[in-house]
């Protein structure tokens, strides 16, 4: 601001008059860190107001307690109540589901782990983030060949990536009702699935059969992006890698093993944890096709008891599930940071 | 098995062989391991594009057929009714539906990419102390999950929000119902993905054009816009398709942020989910408008499927 006088010295535009042209010339004469700034004050109030008061502002709301009548929306400071509350399982009889499971002393140490969502948001993005991996992984080594119709292939594998959330619900409801479609049947009547004994003749009312669906769901729509971003490492591996490996006469497995596979790994990694992240959120794919009354995720959680309303305890939750993908996020970087990638 | 002599690139000792066709290929497999890979590449293939598009496909046997008759489909359409396609119209203004979808995408997508070009110039061309930082910051944020963002957000823009400066107090206008509670968390949350690919693009450009711009006379926000934008012009496009595809996509806010009437400003998730009625499932209404909602990113991705590709890639290779 202070070198606002020096203007008119280097620019031709000093002769244009008005609002717009000494914005302009004000702007010329900033250093290149205030320009920098300047520019990305748009990005940073943004950020700001959307994302960072909401983020901190739902930090201070989970320090306070629940209120159920009255129009104010919380009731007194309760400092840290809410979390311990949440972690001991006091709360659970507020909740739609439980936060955590039941620890017991026996094998394999928890129960009920279909009715915490903590337990059913891990299995669901250990689970769709391992199957994504390997099937992205292969439809990566498939688009990497060369073969006529190639871009239609992908196109076809691409799609499934690109279908709203709310679409992709609605397909693998309309796939799983009861007695609608060869999949599954009645009890009377039961279909492929049934019969083959993997899930039951109502799955969508069935925790388990649901979640076991939903990820089912999920590996079909996000396959795609895997293979896209393992694509893309594999076609940046220098190709007289693969020449050199032909003369010295590796197979076509060995070739994968010493070249392919150690120089696509940071990718694969990376590619992990933009899924795991992804995962951990998972909220509509739910919503649509069981309900959260079914398959009670983290981000679930928050929802209904946002619209209880049970305001602490849901900022309280919101809190912990930022603060559990933090975990997971830093357990990633250190990682890398320990394979010196 | 008299044709011991058809062999392939195959050697002169397969002649005595005497087998089925089966035992055939194996041999001529075992000699040569390069027919086997290709096998396999074609059973993969096929494999996955069934797996891919019979969502699809069953989506159009649902539509097809009378809604009375779905019960114990099989793999072909129970009779023959594209009237579907006009009554979901009757029965849910779903083109309304859309237009708020394509309303919200392309609004949102004007915003972040003015927003994102400032802030990919800033950091693909210009030095200066904390930019690892802020890059790494605006990373983070995409990290949060919108639960955390929801109960503020919903606060600030039903207008419960009050500001007090002094004896001045201030609350957040009344934006529920309106696109604002929906284009701006959008907005924010793919903002940053915008921002890397812009990045990378803006980065690229040789600095001796925006010298010469600059000697010309031009001014810096004039170089940005005249000459590296115009220049990174495949880098914006495939930003733009990008963020307009994650927008018609999203589910949270759209689901929360509104009341799901089409008068309100709510997208394709409220229009799908009102199919569900309350004395009726009508399976066939569900499976066309889910149809007619996946047109307009399918067109795009044919299209446009070089640009998704390439920008997947720079904006996750970045970090």
């Amino acid at each position: 601001m202070a070198t606002e006088q020096q203007s008119g010295e280097a620019v031709s535009d000093s002769r244009r008059t008005g609002p717009y042209a000494s914005a302009v010339n004000w702007m010329e004469t900033l250093s290149e860190t205030q320009f920098a700034y300047l520019l990305l004050a748009p990005a940073l109030i943004l950020l700001g107001v959307i994302a960072v008061y909401p983020l901190v502002q739902t930090f201070s709301m989970s320090l306070f307690a629940d209120q159920l009548t009255g129009s104010a929306r919380l009731g007194e400071f309760v400092g840290l109540q809410n979390y311990i509350d949440l972690f001991t399982g006091a709360r659970d009889f507020a909740l739609p589901s439980a936060f955590l499971p039941t620890f017991t002393t026996q094998f394999p140490f928890v129960t009920d782990i279909y009715s915490s969502a903590l337990m059913v948001t891990l299995i669901f993005t250990l689970f769709s983030v391992l199957f994504e991996t390997l099937i992205g992984f292969g439809q990566a080594l498939i688009l990497d060949q060369d073969f006529r119709g190639r871009r239609w292939v992908r196109v076809a594998i691409i799609i499934p990536w690109a279908v709203p959330i709310v679409i992709q619900g609605m397909i693998f409801f309309l796939m799983f009702q009861p007695n609608i479609g060869f999949l599954i049947g009645t009890s009377d009547n039961p279909a492929l699935l049934n019969q083959l004994g993997l899930i039951g003749t109502t799955p969508l009312r069935d925790t388990a059969d649901a979640l076991f669906l939903i990820i089912v769901a999920d590996v079909w729509k996000t396959s795609a992006f895997m293979a896209l971003l393992i694509l893309a490492g594999m076609q940046s591996i220098d190709r007289s890698l693969y020449d050199v490996a032909k003369v010295a006469g590796a197979s076509r497995w060995q070739q994968f093993k010493l070249i392919t596979f150690p120089l696509i790994l940071p990718t694969v990694l990376v590619a992990m944890l933009f899924r795991t992240i992804d995962a951990m959120r998972v909220y509509g794919i739910i919503e649509t096709m069981a309900g959260c009354q079914t398959v009670p995720s983290l981000s679930c959680l928050v929802v209904t008891t946002f619209n209880a309303p049970l305001y602490g305890t849901s900022a309280t939750v919101a809190f912990v599930t930022a603060g559990i993908i933090a975990v997971v996020v830093s357990v990633y970087i250190v990682n890398f940071a320990s394979e010196g990638i | 098995m008299s044709s011991e002599t058809s062999g392939v690139g195959v050697g002169a000792d397969d002649a005595e062989m005497k087998r089925g066709p089966l035992g055939r290929w194996v041999d001529k497999a075992i000699k040569n391991p390069d027919r086997v890979y290709r096998a396999m590449f074609y059973v993969a293939t096929v494999f996955f594009l069934v797996t891919t598009l019979f969502p699809f496909y069953w989506l159009l046997v649902l539509a097809l057929t009378p809604n009375r008759l779905i019960t114990n489909m099989g793999l072909l359409p129970k009779g023959f009714q594209p009237e579907v396609f006009i009554t979901m119209f009757e029965r849910v203004p779903f083109h309304l539906f859309m237009f708020n979808s394509f309303v919200l995408g392309i609004s949102t997508t004007v915003i972040v990419l003015l927003i994102a070009s400032l802030a990919g110039y800033v950091f693909g061309r210009l030095r200066f102390p904390g930019k690892s930082i802020l890059m790494l910051g605006i990373l983070a944020i995409s990290y949060f999950p919108p639960a955390a963002f929801l109960i503020p957000l919903f606060e600030l823009f039903t207008g419960n929000t009050a500001l007090s400066i002094g004896a001045v107090t201030i609350s957040s206008p009344d934006l529920f119902n309106t696109p604002a509670p929906m284009v701006l968390p959008f907005s924010a949350l793919f903002l940053p993905l915008s921002i890397f690919i812009l990045t990378t693009f803006y980065g690229q450009i040789p600095d001796g054009l925006e010298d010469a711009a600059r000697v010309e006379g031009t001014t810096r926000l004039g170089a940005l816009f005249r000459v590296i934008v115009p220049l990174s012009a495949p880098g914006v496009a495939t930003a733009g398709v990008l963020t307009f595809i994650a927008v018609y996509n999203e589910f949270f806010f759209s689901f929360l942020m509104n009341n799901g009437e089409a008068s309100s400003w709510a997208p394709i998730v409220a229009g799908i989910l009102k199919y569900q009625g309350q004395f009726d499932t009508p399976f066939n209404l569900m499976a066309a408008a889910s149809i007619v909602g996946v047109l307009p990113v399918a067109v795009l991705v044919i299209i446009a499927q070089e640009r998704i590709v390439s920008g997947l890639t720079a904006g996750a290779l970045k970090e």
